[in-house]
């Protein structure tokens, strides 16, 4: 479980101090999806780079499962960054396995499970590629596969799929629907599509523009498992996008 | 079917137009040495113009000297070439080693980068040249003065490359392998070195020549053996020829160094897509 109280961010600037995230109170409960969308600028990233530990909060404090988060790393965390992260010196076999490596996990034990993860993500055929001969799509899933690696409890995905294009980002959406129903992380998303928000998750935190706090909260009750093509079709789907659209004043 | 025949006809028109350019290269070649020789062969050239072989030899002296020069005996160049190449050789080791280890540790140290800044600067803008003699004195006529001076012009280069290069690591990528539960041990070994490594291969190719400039200065300034020694002393008895033999031996070494190196890039830098086979 993760828990935010009162959290806020403020950063040095010019004149004065620029307050990203004004008061953010936030639980997710363990195995839930969660995503978080707003104006752009309004802090989401900031937000999830506290929960993970990498910046700490200027006020309110964090914890995940009971314990602290304050600038340091909770455990058992996947991160998914907008940016590429994977390592272009390795083949995706090897930046699969680097996790494992970090955990002195070594050998036939290591090779066993980035076969398993190879398989789960279909790049059996790609293993021993470099990044830079992978599409945009592939790489996405060869950085899903390093973080699941170390079986993170908790996932935290940052805009993982805007910079694709509609179709493979289509396509990963079932895919990451379908590996969270078997694996059951608890995740939180940071996304500018609503659609991609409503379609994979339980629930939809709107947040308003800086100095940010939470406008709203949509619980999405739609069926699971849910088809990611279907369910847009559905008069559900539209309602709850609806509704968050009227909160964000489009 | 149709693609391969088309990739094969392209693969052959590279192939023909590869050998173009060999020829053009071997036709500039023969042209200038053939210039070279020939004019110095005409008595006009030699009276009125630089084409006089007492200042520039002749192609065909530089070969018969060479001859003499790769014989055993007291003519032999191996022993020069030995020392200048030992010296040129651990002056660059020496050199990419420590430029290497220095730039990773400010690279990765803001406080550090900023405390040396400075001092940095100041050493990079001073004319390295002008402490080979400074260091022929406090190291005297032998292999380590040389070994010093071109560990001296080499590390700043080097190092220069590699805090460049540690910078550039991006910061997502450091957090990321944190989530995956790298230590900052293994994070510098799986990150940042293999980022500097790239940049500093840049770098190489100018370090050996610096290295190779720096060793010859030493030898100018003073020394008893060395191609540099063998150059001072064509200048003392004004022997073109020997100057111009030592030059070419000295550009065959630089060519060799340079090949290794790249090829040895093309190893460890598989992934980089200008390396794809």
């Amino acid at each position: 479980m993760i828990v935010l109280q009162g959290v806020g961010k403020d950063y040095a600037g010019r004149p004065g101090i620029r307050t990203a995230v004004g008061q953010v109170d936030l639980t997710v409960a363990r195995g839930e999806f969660v995503s978080i969308v707003g104006p752009s600028g309004c802090g989401k990233s900031s937000l999830l780079h506290i929960i993970a530990g990498f910046v700490a909060p200027t006020r309110g404090a964090v914890s995940a499962d009971g314990k602290p988060v304050d600038g340091c790393l909770p455990q058992a965390l996947g991160y998914i960054f907008q940016k590429d992260t994977l390592l272009p010196w390795y083949t995706v076999r090897q930046n699969i396995g680097l996790g494992l490596g970090f955990h002195g996990i070594k050998g036939a034990r290591c090779a066993q499970r980035v076969r398993q993860l190879l398989e789960m993500g279909g790049l059996t055929l790609a293993a021993n590629a470099y990044p830079y001969q992978l599409s945009g799509g592939m790489r996405r899933r060869v950085a899903l596969l390093m973080s699941l690696a170390v079986e993170p409890r908790v996932l935290l995905l940052d805009e993982p799929f805007g910079a694709l294009d509609m179709h493979t980002r289509a396509h990963l959406h079932g895919e990451l629907a379908a590996l969270w129903g078997r694996l059951g992380q608890t995740i939180v998303m940071v996304t500018h599509d609503l659609d991609e928000a409503v379609l994979l998750s339980d629930r939809v935190i709107v947040l308003s523009g800086a100095p940010s706090q939470v406008l709203a909260e949509e619980v999405i009750d739609l069926p699971r498992p849910r088809d990611v093509f279907g369910v847009r079709e559905t008069a559900a789907f539209a309602k709850h996008t609806r509704k968050i659209w009227s909160v964000l004043g489009a | 079917m149709n693609s391969q025949r088309d990739l094969l006809s392209t693969t052959r028109f590279n192939i023909r137009q590869q050998r173009v350019v060999r020829a053009w290269q071997a036709g500039l070649l023969a042209l200038g040495l053939g210039l070279w020789e020939g004019l110095t062969r005409v008595p006009w050239f030699v009276a009125h113009t630089v084409f006089d072989p007492f200042f520039i030899s002749q192609p065909s002296r530089v070969a018969q000297r060479l001859w003499v020069w790769v014989q055993p005996g007291p003519d032999a160049v191996w022993p020069h070439l030995w020392s200048t190449l030992q010296a040129t050789l651990w002056g660059l080791l020496a050199g990419v080693g420590s430029g290497f280890a220095v730039g990773l540790l400010l690279g990765r140290s803001r406080m550090l980068a900023q405390v040396f800044q400075p001092f940095i600067v100041a050493f990079n803008s001073m004319p390295r040249i002008a402490f080979v003699p400074l260091i022929t004195m406090f190291f005297g006529l032998g292999m380590t003065s040389k070994v010093v001076t071109s560990w001296f012009v080499v590390f700043f280069l080097v190092f220069f490359n590699t805090y460049k290069g540690a910078r550039s690591v991006e910061r997502e990528m450091v957090d990321f392998c944190r989530t995956l539960g790298g230590s900052k041990r293994q994070i510098l070994w799986r990150v940042y070195v293999p980022t500097a490594r790239s940049w500093i291969f840049a770098a190489v190719p100018n370090a050996i020549s610096f290295a190779l400039i720096g060793v010859l200065l030493a030898e100018f300034v003073g020394s008893t053996t060395g191609m540099g020694y063998l150059m001072t002393t064509a200048l003392a008895t004004l022997n073109a020829t020997d100057m111009f033999t030592a030059v070419t031996v000295l550009s065959i070494v630089g060519i060799a160094l340079v090949t290794a190196t790249a090829a040895l890039e093309r190893r460890v830098s598989r992934w980089l897509p200008e390396f794809r086979e």
